[in-house]
């Protein structure tokens, strides 16, 4: 080859793209008066656009399967937490089923006295662990008695829940909602569970309703 | 492109496996690509590019969020195929003297002028042609070339993946273009 080293630098460096304008056009002047170089740079660009003709491959079928199952098994500890981190809401009904059982288990380490919700005209009689609702009195809503039992004389608009204890009824009495009588606590449990799903759904539904009537 | 990756990198970390998934489906088929083009052969390719993602995986705590997810899956499958070479054959290099000369090296060695044989270029098709051309390059010459023309990275990328100044990554990418000139231009 006639043409020096730096010359083969140089068409190196047009080859990659990195001359000047001013520099390319000098070497291209160069390229046609110097048939060697000329084909130099022919057989460089000729094989790099073979190259860049190159077909794109695929991985084949099944590829990331066949990975995944490589992988090393996680610990259970981890796939523990992946879970958790995945299912939130999970966590937050076993959080409120915690909290639930904590109230529960208080109430029932809880003295054996007599206990009564609701609002409305009604007598508790401590002694005999006894509430009474007398003939002309009302009570609006539920009327839930625990560690005792319940005289209706009156009327309830809601329901009576008795728990541990029994339900005396008068033939006067008039109550609008069901009566139930709840003795163990695995029943009351149920019960309150009910309870909290009707009241969760009744508040989503109807907004301060529910607060009102309380 | 990149806060996806991040993201999914960031998941399969905190512990979720299956996330992992997503990574590679998105790179697989460049790793097998490039896997291909070094190795020459089907079932080593896919063997590289898995065992590429396995060590991804199990490394990933030593990746760097900071820098590109395919140069760092790139510069595994890249070390492990050119392994693969190594173990394969000896390795060669052009510069090595040949054995029993005194000033004779392997670029003398290559049949400067002498065009291939017709019947050859009719038998093989154009890209088996290209692919064993390539695979006559020596390993560290055949990865610049091979990320430089067919995957289309930039010098600075190709240097990350090689880990390598980017004057080498030019001297290797020349070295080899030259190379593939006398055969394939």
């Amino acid at each position: 080859m006639a043409c020096s080293r730096e010359q083969r630098t140089l068409i190196d460096t047009y080859l990659d793209e990195e001359m000047t304008t001013r520099e390319a056009e000098q070497l291209e002047r160069h390229l046609q008066e110097c048939p060697e170089c000329r084909s130099y740079v022919d057989e460089c660009s000729t094989a790099v656009a073979r190259l860049r003709s190159m077909a794109r491959l695929e991985a084949p079928a099944g590829f990331t399967d066949q990975v995944m199952k490589s992988l090393p098994k996680q610990p259970k500890r981890r796939q523990w937490k992946t879970w958790i981190r995945r299912h939130p809401m999970v966590i937050t009904a076993a959080t409120f089923f915690l909290v639930f059982l904590i109230s529960l288990s208080s109430v029932m380490g809880g003295e054996e006295t007599v206990s009564v919700e609701g609002s409305g005209q009604y007598l508790i009689d401590e002694s005999q662990n006894m509430v009474v609702v007398p003939e002309d009195a009302v009570v609006e809503g539920d009327l839930v008695v625990r560690n005792g039992s319940v005289e209706v004389n009156g009327e309830v608009t809601g329901d009576v829940v008795i728990i541990n204890g029994q339900h005396l009824q008068a033939s006067t009495a008039r109550i609008s909602g069901e009566i139930e009588e709840i003795d163990e606590s695995m029943e009351w449990l149920w019960y309150e569970i009910k309870d909290f799903m009707k009241d969760a759904f009744s508040f989503s539904g109807n907004g301060t309703e529910n607060e009102d009537s309380r | 492109m990149d806060i996806v990756v991040k993201k999914i990198v960031r998941e399969v970390k905190g512990g979720n496996q299956e996330a992992f998934a997503e990574l590679v489906e998105l790179y697989k088929d460049r790793v097998y690509h490039v896997a291909y083009r070094i190795l020459g052969n089907v079932h080593e390719a896919q063997d590289v590019s898995q065992e590429a993602f396995l060590r991804a995986y199990t490394n990933l705590d030593s990746y760097d969020e900071n820098r590109k997810f395919s140069t760092w899956i790139y510069r595994i499958a890249t070390n492990l195929a050119i392994d693969r070479i190594r173990k394969k054959k000896p390795d060669f290099n052009l510069e090595d003297r040949v054995g029993g000369t005194e000033n004779l090296d392997y670029h003398s060695q290559f049949a400067d002028e002498t065009p291939l044989p017709e019947e050859q270029i009719v038998k093989l098709e154009m890209q088996e042609w290209v692919q064993d051309e390539i695979m006559q390059l020596p390993p560290k010459y055949r990865t610049a070339v091979i990320l430089k023309y067919i995957e289309d990275l930039s010098l600075k990328e190709i240097a990350e993946v090689m880990n390598l100044p980017v004057a080498t990554v030019k001297t290797r990418i020349h070295r080899g273009r030259e190379a593939l000139r006398k055969r394939l231009g």
